[in-house]
């Protein structure tokens, strides 16, 4: 009796397993056309979820590996404690100077009328999660669509642009790093109004470096030279910093060279981001008439 | 009993996988949701073994920057392929349950890797290192789960050193004198 619905069940395996094959292939074909975003029913209730797991293990994880730090940073702390009293005597002479530089400052920009205000609100995020798989790199955030975030808004740490967010949920958010492959960000070498040096930045297929492509091969470009965004990709604000450049391979005049620029904000180190709440201008009427033109929810 | 502990050792991967590589960029490389994909199909629970690889490849899915279902086709066909094999072949003994990870694990990846190549895109990571150090991070501790799996959850005696490195079978030489007679 047991033999027999055990060779029933072995019978209709092969069946629910080509069901099953079916079903992720569909799902896969859905998610496969869609290309802007990551943003599906299944992922924002799976973060969802996940939020409740991951925000607590990153805070235990994070109060464990600072007892741990602060043990072992003890060892040190009595030779760290003299070069920091020879330290504050130096800043103290800086703060004063800093203080006279801020009044002077402070003076002239009253004197030219202007306005101290920050351009894009920042929101600042912890990353609670990365990918669960070897093969990508995006990360968690703690932050969601209650807190204001959106699809493509820019990701940034102090050091620079990080990513864009391509999945929401209502606690968490999920970021695609300017490092993968398929990202593109509209970028200069050097400063926006004055440099001419315009390219496009994408990842380079390692996880720490980037590639800048379409750079005319006449314009002159030497390494140690700071990218920034352009703006005129439609999601990134401009004047953000990418990184340095560390290599250039020059082509010739018609062929364009290929930059090779290493991100400014550690990426692969990076624990706290802030999230810009900013939302691209809206795109002329007759770009969104083309015929590869993105028809996304964004 | 032992389909309910497995399932919490799967709930459990499944948290392992999603929370751990914020701990240590090196826990990337173990695919905590396969190695118990693999164990369920070794323990030849054949319907339960496909589900659970199409449900967890899905929840590792939510949570990737990968194709929402390629985790999941790639781990139910291991978990199939694993369930044939085991149909065939004793695969009870821990040295030959490592091997078949391995090959499952190695499986899943080119799998995993050649439906996003199939379907239009790219990955973030290279190829062969992500892919070795997926089988050996995968293995190692897919060894020490099975282990303990088998020591804590199955219920079963303990998996001892003579259990785990096959000894020569031992037949009761017959008495040759008694040989001839036949009654």
């Amino acid at each position: 009796m047991i033999e027999r619905s055990q060779k029933e069940v072995w019978k209709i395996t092969p069946w629910i397993m080509v069901a099953l094959l079916l079903g992720n292939f569909v799902l896969m074909a859905y998610d496969a056309r869609q290309t802007e975003t990551n943003q599906r029913v299944i992922r924002v209730w799976a973060q969802t979820v996940a939020d409740f797991v991951q925000s607590p293990v990153t805070s235990i994880t994070g109060a464990v590996t600072g007892y741990f730090r602060s043990i072992s940073s003890l060892r040190t702390a009595q030779d760290e404690n003299d070069a920091y009293k020879q330290r504050i005597q130096e800043l103290e002479v800086e703060v004063q100077n800093a203080k006279s530089l801020k009044n002077e400052n402070e003076r002239l920009k009253s004197l030219l009328e202007l306005k101290e205000t920050s351009k894009y609100k920042i929101l600042p995020a912890q990353i609670i999660g990365r990918d669960a798989s070897a093969w990508f790199s995006t990360s968690i955030i703690n932050r969601g669509s209650l807190d204001g975030v959106k699809l493509n808004m820019p990701v940034v740490t102090n050091g620079g642009l990080v990513g864009r967010v391509t999945a929401v949920s209502p606690l968490t958010a999920q970021i695609d790093l300017i490092t993968k492959e398929k990202s593109g960000v509209g970028a200069v070498v050097g400063e926006l109004e004055t440099s001419n040096t315009l390219g496009v930045i994408t990842g380079s297929g390692q996880r720490d470096l980037l590639e800048m492509g379409y750079v005319p091969g006449n314009v002159e470009v030497s390494v140690g030279e700071t990218v920034f965004t352009t703006g005129q990709d439609g999601i990134y604000p401009p004047g953000l910093k990418l990184g340095e450049v560390i290599e250039v391979k020059a082509e010739s005049a018609t062929i364009p060279q290929l930059i090779v620029v290493r991100p400014s904000a550690g990426l692969s180190s990076m624990q706290e981001v802030a999230v810009l709440l900013y939302e691209p201008p809206p795109r002329p009427k007759y770009e969104e008439t083309l015929p590869n033109a993105v028809k996304g929810d964004n | 009993m032992e389909q309910v502990k497995i399932t919490i050792a799967l709930v459990i991967a499944v948290i392992l996988q999603w929370t751990l590589r914020n701990v240590a960029e090196p826990f990337a490389y173990i695919d905590f949701t396969l190695i118990i994909v693999v164990y369920a199909a070794l323990q030849r629970s054949s319907i339960r073994a496909l589900i659970y690889a199409t449900v967890s490849g899905i929840a590792i899915d939510a949570l990737s920057g990968g194709l929402l279902g390629s985790n999941g086709f790639s781990k139910t066909l291991v978990a199939f392929l694993v369930l044939e094999l085991v149909r065939r072949v004793y695969l009870d003994n821990l040295l030959l349950q490592i091997p078949v990870l391995a090959g499952a694990c190695l499986l899943d990846d080119l799998v995993y890797y050649g439906i996003h190549r199939m379907l239009g895109q790219t990955l973030d990571a290279p190829f062969v290192t992500t892919i070795a150090y997926t089988v050996i991070g995968t293995t190692v501790a897919g060894t020490i789960t099975y282990i303990i799996l088998d020591s804590f959850f199955s219920g079963k005696t303990p998996v001892r050193k003579r259990d785990v490195f096959t000894s020569k079978r031992q037949t009761r030489r017959r008495n040759p004198i008694r040989l001839g007679r036949r009654r």
